[in-house]
């Protein structure tokens, strides 16, 4: 496991629709020095720069760890870049991590961003290729299938994708970073919202996003320093899978299921639901809440919906998940697994403001990306183990 | 019966997005300064002038906020000619690449220089900017440098 390491500093962007106001260093900028404040540190405490984003094609700017290395402070300091799709923001982060435990550096500045208003994200993800056919599927296109498998393997009622949406939207309301404020949220609205991609509804999906965050992180010297509560790193783990090889359980990825054990046998979770006290989950379109809670073992195979239904869920349930507001709040692409991952450390250093889960002790959060190619988790915890 | 022979394919593809660029306040203070014929960059925490202006300081990754006006001569520090220009390049006619640094400024940047023959060029020669008359807000504002 190496040294210990923990999350000393966290900063974010509100999260909105178009930062028309800055650059893209401008951006990515906000979200460092509210990391450095948080962590009590100037740019010459930190050892490293990791950052991470979404493709290149995203913005079009090609290589921006160096475009962006001035305004984070990376001059004639090691300067990396991780990419794995949509997860990075989560990989990244365990990668910063890993560097920590590994003794190479003791504080490091990982960050991640997403300005969507530069591109158009979604067309992207699914340039036209020679020999194959262009089926103009889009994100949300690739993963409806399989919410509709989802539904009829286990007798899902529709409603349950609409409840997620209104849960996390309603949790949106009491984070000021979060990009979707819509105070009269209702089953209602989201049930008489356009249909998208069939099953999934325009309120059951994400929105676009422009957004960074970042996180110092720092091991046990410098974490015993910070002048705010540490949240511990118990465990991280990443994995890759192809995206639709023979055999693959697109509702139960295998590469998620060995991800999640992973993480959860460094931390010492044997029993999910009764130890997490909170979780960040990457859940881009509604639907994935309840996959992800069964292939996290937060319940038995077909049952995530019903904890849905009952509310364990819910900010008051016993297992909230996306307390900040989700990725259907905000997703700034390359930065959204960063958010989870960030978020989780806030619960247990008690410092979510008005979306603090009370009494959270030990917290995951979870990135996907690619077309379920690409997992990223990590478990942390008030308590230093 | 003999395996037969995989036919294998290749075939050229063209991949084009378009993008939106927000400059910020300092970029685009210099881009905007371009199009009225000025020259801008940003002064550092240790009191060296960068041109282009830029957002932040490499030294200090403070962000920099003072601008400070520039001449639009200066003082070619190195070149590479380019003896036959391709259609991608701006200049159409032989011309050189060359770190310019401007009068004022502390660091050099990088333009073309329209000296005519190669022998024309040499390190240390001053030019100066030959500006376009139609100026948008954008480094190609200055056509390019010619020898003073």
């Amino acid at each position: 496991m190496g040294n210990r390491v923990a999350v000393v500093g966290i900063g974010q962007t509100k999260h909105k629709s178009k930062h028309k106001d800055v650059s893209i260093a401008g951006l990515v900028r906000q979200a460092a020095e509210r990391a450095l404040e948080d962590a009590g540190c100037t740019w010459k405490d930190i050892d490293a720069l990791i950052l991470g984003k979404a493709p290149d094609m995203f913005e079009g700017v090609v290589m921006p760890e160096l475009y962006l290395t001035d305004a984070l402070g990376g001059n004639g300091k090691p300067v990396l870049r991780v990419h794995t799709a949509g997860s990075v923001g989560g990989s990244t982060a365990v990668v910063a991590a890993n560097y920590v435990q590994s003794g190479a550096f003791r504080r490091v500045l990982t960050v991640s961003f997403e300005k969507q208003s530069e591109s158009n994200a979604t067309w992207a993800l699914s340039p036209r290729m020679p020999f194959v056919p262009h089926v103009n599927a889009g994100a949300g296109g690739f993963f409806a299938p399989y919410m509709r498998l989802y539904m009829e393997r286990y007798g899902v009622p529709a409603h349950i994708g609409c409840m997620v949406a209104v849960k996390d939207r309603l949790n949106a309301l009491k984070n000021p970073y979060a990009h979707l404020q819509i105070p009269d949220i209702s089953l209602e609205m989201v049930q008489q919202s356009p249909m998208l991609w069939e099953p999934i509804r325009f309120l059951e999906s994400c929105p676009s996003s422009d957004g960074a965050c970042a996180l110092v992180l720092a091991d046990e010297q410098h974490a015993a320093r910070s002048p705010n509560p540490p949240a511990w790193i118990l465990g991280t783990s990443t994995r890759a899978d192809g995206s639709m090889y023979a055999g693959k359980d697109n509702i139960h990825p295998a590469s998620l299921i060995a991800c999640a054990k992973d993480v959860y046998s460094k931390a010492g979770i044997t029993d999910p639901r009764r130890q997490i006290d909170v979780a960040e989950l990457y859940v881009p379109f509604s639907w994935y809440e309840p996959m992800y809670l069964e292939t996290l073992g937060l319940c038995g195979e077909g049952e995530g919906w019903k904890l849905v239904e009952s509310g364990v869920t819910a900010l008051d349930g016993d297992v909230p998940i996306n307390a900040s507001g989700g990725v259907l709040s905000s997703n700034p692409i390359g930065a959204s697994g960063m958010l989870r991952f960030g978020e989780a450390a806030l619960q247990v250093r008690g410092m979510a403001g008005a979306h603090q889960v009370e009494g959270a002790r030990l917290a995951i959060g979870h990135a996907f990306g690619g077309a379920h190619s690409y997992y990223a988790m990590w478990a942390v915890s008030a308590d230093k183990p | 019966m003999a395996e037969p022979t995989p036919e294998l394919l290749t075939k050229s593809f063209e991949l084009g997005y378009t993008y939106t660029r927000s400059t910020g306040p300092v970029i685009g203070h210099f881009l905007s300064e371009l199009r009225e014929g000025r020259i801008v960059g940003t002064r550092t925490s240790d009191g060296r002038v960068l041109v282009p202006a830029a957002e932040y300081d490499p030294v200090s990754a403070e962000a920099l906020t003072e601008f400070v006006n520039v001449g639009d001569e200066g003082v070619v520090t190195t070149w590479s000619w380019v003896v036959d220009p391709i259609s991608h390049h701006l200049m159409q006619k032989p011309f050189a690449f060359a770190l310019i640094q401007l009068d004022g400024a502390d660091v050099a940047m990088l333009h073309m220089v329209d000296a005519g023959s190669e022998s024309a060029m040499r390190s240390g020669m001053r030019v100066r900017a030959r500006w376009a008359a139609e100026r948008r807000g954008s480094i190609t504002d200055i056509i390019c440098f010619e020898p003073t």
